[in-house]
C-alpha cells in the first residue's frame, strides 16, 4: 500500500488531450508496424495475382481446339485390300494407310465448298493433325463396317492452324515459318467463314493420353490423372491409419524416454528432407529390391506415403495434445480404460485436425514431382492403366510430371497445354482444400 | 473469534452414522519427481460418510484424492508408496486393474468437464461401457435415476438430446456429478468440485453431497472451510504434503489439537 505513494517526484498534471512523448512514439510503432504487416499482405497477394494471369492466360486456350469437319469416304479397297473385314487382318494398314484417304476427302470438301487455294496436296494435308489419321484408324479397326461408307468427320487441326485462332500464330510469324503457311491460314479462315473449321470446348485435353512431340493438339492429361488418382487411392490407404495409429500410440501411449524422444526428432527431420531423397530411396527400395514395375501407381504411391507421413504425424500429434486433458481425466473417471478414453472421446475432438492434416499431406503428394522423376514416372505413356487394383502396377503418368514433361518439349503449343495442365492441377488442389474445409465445418458442427 | 465462525457451521447435525472402514491409507508417499509430494499419510475413510480434505493450496490434498483412484497413474513422473486398500483389497496392487477400480471409485473433477456429447450420452456413457444395462430402456432408466440423483433431471429432462456443454456452470457440475453416479460407485471422489460455481449452484451441490452419504463414501476436496463445516462429517486437515489432523468435523473445526489446525481455520496460515 506504501508503494503507490513512494514516489520521490510527483508526475506533473497532464491533459488527456495531449499525446505525451512516449505513446506518441508507442503509437507511430504501431502504425509503421500496420503499414509492414498490409506491404507483406500485398506482396503476397500480387504475386498470386501474377501467378493466376500467367497461368490463366497461358493456359486456358488449351481447353479449346480447333477441328475441320468433311466427309470422309472410307475406300474399302485401300483399308481393307482381303475383303473379308477381318479386324486383324486390316490391321495390316497402316496410319501411314490412312493418310491419302484423309487428305483427299479433306482437298475434294475445300474443292467443293468453292474455295480458291493454291496449296499443294501435301501442304493441305499437313494442315490436319498427324493424329487425325491414328484416330480415323481406330475408329475403323474397331467398327470395321464402316469400310466402304462416307462419313461426316471431325478432325483436329495441326498446332499451328490452332494457334493461329488462339493468337499464338500469326500471317507474319506463318511466313518466317517451316512448318506453316500464311495461305495455309487464309485456308483455314477461309474455312471457319463456311463453317466448315470452327474452335471449340475441348474434353480430349482432359481424357485423352499424352501425344507426341509433332502432335500437340493431339496431347491430353487423361493417364496423368488418372495416375495421379490412383497414387492419392494409395497415399490415402497408406498414410492416414499407418499415420493416425503412429501418432495415437506416440502421444498417448508410449513412455516417455530418450526412445521416443528419437523417434519424435526422427519424424521431424523426415518432414524435411528433400523429396528427390524419397524418391531414391522409392527405387532403391520397392523398384530395385522389392521387384514393383516402374512407372506404376502403387510405387508412386508407396513413395508418396513415405513422404506424407511425417506431415500427417505431426498434424495427427498436434490435434491430439490440442484435446483438453479434462476430457481424457473425465473418461478415465468413469471408469473408461486408456484405448477407450482415446477412441470415443479424444480421437473424435481431434478428427477435424487430422483431416486438415491429411488432406493438406495429399495436396501435397499431389504436387510432388521430384520423387516420381526418380521411379520412371517420366515415361510416354499412351495406354490407359486397368482399373484398379490391376491398374496400380500398370504404366501411369503423374499430373505435375507431365507439366514438367511438357515444357521440355519444343513445339510452343505445348506452352499452353502445360498451363493448361497446371491449371487442372490446381483445380484438384482447390477441390481437395474445399473438401477439407467443408469435412472439418462438418465435424465441428456437432457441438 | 472462533466461537462466531463456528455459529454458522451448522456442527450439530454432523454425526457419523458407521463405523465401518470403506478406505484405509497406510503410510502413503507420493513423489513427484524428486519432490516430496505426500508424506507418510494414514487415513481411514468411513463408509456412507462425507470426509473432507481441508488445507492451503499446494498441500497435496488433491494429490492424495487422486492417489485414491489411482488417477495419478496417468502422470509419469508420479511415484507412489504404502498401501491404500479398498475394502481391505490393495489397490495398488499388480493384480489391480485401474479401470475396475475406477468403476468403484467415481470422481467429480473442478472444472466440470462434461464430455461434448449430448445431455444423455454424457450420463449413459458410463453404464454403456461397464455393461451395467442390457437394453435401451433399462439405460434409460439409469439415466433418469442419475439425473434425478444430481438434482439435474427437471432442469435437462426435455432436452436430453442437447449438448452437455451448453449447460451452465452449475449445470454443468451436477451433469459431471450424475454420470459419476451413474456408474453405481461406491467411493465418490470430488475434487473441489464447487471452485469454478456461484453460491446457489454450490448450495445445490452440497445438498445433493448431503444425499449422496446415503449411498456412498464421499471424499471432498474444498478450500472453503465452511463447506467442510457444512457438508462432512470427518475432516482432514493437510498441510506441506502431511496429514496434520483428522478426526470428528466439528472436533477439528472447534476443539482441534494441533496448533497449525487451529492457525488454518481461523485464517493465520494458507
Amino acid at each position: 500500500m506504501s508503494d503507490a505513494t513512494a514516489h520521490a517526484t510527483p508526475t506533473p498534471k497532464r491533459s488527456l488531450y495531449t499525446e505525451d512523448e512516449r505513446t506518441r512514439r508507442r503509437n507511430k510503432a504501431e502504425t509503421r508496424f500496420r503499414a509492414y504487416g498490409i506491404a507483406a499482405v500485398s506482396v503476397g497477394l500480387l504475386a498470386l495475382v501474377m501467378l493466376l494471369i500467367s497461368i490463366l492466360g497461358n493456359g486456358l486456350s488449351s481447353f479449346r481446339q480447333t477441328y475441320v469437319t468433311f466427309p470422309v469416304t472410307l475406300a474399302a479397297e485401300r483399308l481393307d485390300p482381303a475383303g473379308n473385314r477381318d479386324p486383324a487382318e486390316m490391321a495390316r494398314v497402316t496410319t501411314f494407310g490412312y493418310l491419302p484417304i484423309l487428305a483427299q476427302s479433306y482437298i475434294d470438301h475445300v474443292e467443293n465448298l468453292g474455295i480458291d487455294h493454291d496449296i499443294g496436296p501435301r501442304d493441305m494435308a499437313a494442315m490436319l493433325s498427324e493424329e487425325a489419321p491414328a484416330q480415323l484408324r481406330s475408329m475403323v479397326l474397331a467398327n470395321p463396317d464402316l469400310v466402304g461408307q462416307t462419313l461426316t468427320m471431325e478432325m483436329l487441326v495441326g498446332g499451328r492452324i490452332d494457334g493461329f485462332f488462339k493468337g499464338r500464330v500469326t500471317m507474319e510469324s506463318a511466313a518466317l515459318d517451316r512448318n506453316v503457311s500464311p495461305e495455309q491460314l487464309l485456308l483455314a479462315q477461309a474455312l471457319v467463314d463456311q463453317g466448315a473449321m470452327e474452335t471449340r470446348f475441348n474434353w480430349s485435353f482432359i481424357t485423352s493420353p499424352d501425344a507426341s512431340d509433332q502432335r500437340p493438339e493431339a496431347a491430353g492429361l487423361g493417364i496423368a490423372i488418372i495416375g495421379s488418382f490412383y497414387m492419392m487411392l494409395v497415399v490415402l490407404a497408406l498414410a492416414l491409419p499407418i499415420g493416425v495409429a503412429a501418432s495415437i500410440y506416440l502421444e498417448e501411449f508410449a513412455p516417455k524416454n530418450r526412445l521416443t524422444d528419437l523417434i519424435e526428432v526422427n519424424i521431424s527431420n523426415l518432414a524435411a528432407v528433400p523429396s528427390i531423397v524419397f524418391g531414391i530411396l522409392g527405387l532403391a527400395i520397392f523398384i530395385n529390391f522389392a521387384g514393383l514395375p516402374q512407372s506404376a501407381p502403387i510405387v508412386g504411391g508407396l513413395v508418396l506415403t513415405l513422404m506424407t507421413l511425417p506431415t500427417i504425424i505431426i498434424a495427427t500429434r498436434a490435434s491430439l495434445r490440442a484435446v483438453p486433458p479434462s476430457i481424457r481425466e473425465a473418461a478415465l473417471g468413469v471408469g473408461a480404460s486408456k484405448m477407450q478414453s482415446v477412441f470415443h472421446h479424444v480421437l473424435p475432438l481431434a478428427a477435424p485436425g487430422i483431416l486438415t492434416g491429411t488432406i493438406i499431406g495429399l495436396a501435397q503428394a499431389l504436387g510432388e514431382t521430384a520423387p516420381l522423376l526418380l521411379i520412371g514416372m517420366v515415361a510416354f505413356v499412351r495406354e490407359f492403366p486397368a482399373a484398379p487394383p490391376e491398374g496400380f502396377f500398370d504404366p501411369a503418368s503423374a499430373l505435375p510430371v507431365q507439366v514438367y514433361n511438357w515444357t521440355q518439349r519444343s513445339d510452343p503449343a505445348f506452352v499452353e497445354r502445360a498451363s493448361g495442365a497446371i491449371i487442372v492441377l490446381l483445380v484438384f488442389l482447390i477441390f481437395m482444400n474445399a473438401v477439407a474445409v467443408l469435412l472439418r465445418r462438418r465435424f465441428e458442427r456437432r457441438w | 473469534m472462533e466461537d462466531g465462525n463456528v455459529n454458522d457451521m451448522r456442527l450439530t447435525e454432523r454425526d457419523v452414522d458407521t463405523r465401518n472402514f470403506k478406505m484405509q491409507a497406510r503410510d502413503v508417499d507420493v513423489y513427484y519427481g524428486t519432490n516430496h509430494a505426500i508424506k507418510s499419510v494414514n487415513v481411514d475413510i468411513l463408509d456412507k460418510t462425507v470426509t473432507a480434505f481441508i488445507g492451503p493450496s499446494g498441500c497435496g490434498k488433491s494429490t492424495f484424492l487422486r492417489c485414491l483412484n489411482r488417477m495419478n497413474d496417468t502422470i509419469d513422473i508420479a511415484r507412489i508408496e504404502g498401501e491404500i486398500t479398498l475394502d481391505g483389497e490393495d489397490i495398488y496392487d499388480a493384480k489391480v486393474d485401474p479401470v475396475q477400480l475406477r468403476a468403484k471409485v467415481g470422481m467429480v473433477f473442478q472444472k466440470p468437464n462434461p464430455f461434448p456429447k449430448s445431455i444423455y450420452d454424457n450420463v449413459a456413457y458410463g453404464p454403456r461401457i461397464h455393461g451395467l444395462s442390457t437394453s435401451k430402456a433399462e439405460l434409460d432408466e439409469i439415466v433418469e435415476k442419475s439425473l434425478r440423483r444430481a438434482a439435474i433431471w427437471d432442469e435437462v429432462k426435455d432436452r436430453l438430446d442437447a449438448a452437455g456443454t451448453g449447460l451452465s456452470g452449475g449445470q454443468q457440475q451436477r451433469l459431471c456429478i450424475a454420470r459419476a453416479v451413474a456408474t453405481n460407485p461406491e467411493v465418490l471422489l470430488m475434487d473441489e468440485p464447487c471452485s469454478a460455481l456461484d453460491p446457489i449452484a454450490t448450495a445445490q451441490v452440497e445438498e445433493l453431497i448431503d444425499e449422496l452419504r446415503t449411498r456412498f463414501s464421499v471424499v471432498i476436496v474444498t478450500h472453503s472451510m465452511q463447506q467442510a463445516a457444512r457438508v462432512s462429517q470427518k475432516t482432514a486437515f493437510f498441510h506441506l504434503g502431511e496429514l496434520v489432523e483428522y478426526d470428528e468435523t466439528s472436533k477439528i473445526f472447534t476443539n482441534p489439537e494441533d496448533p497449525r489446525t487451529e492457525s488454518y481455520i481461523t485464517g493465520r496460515i494458507g
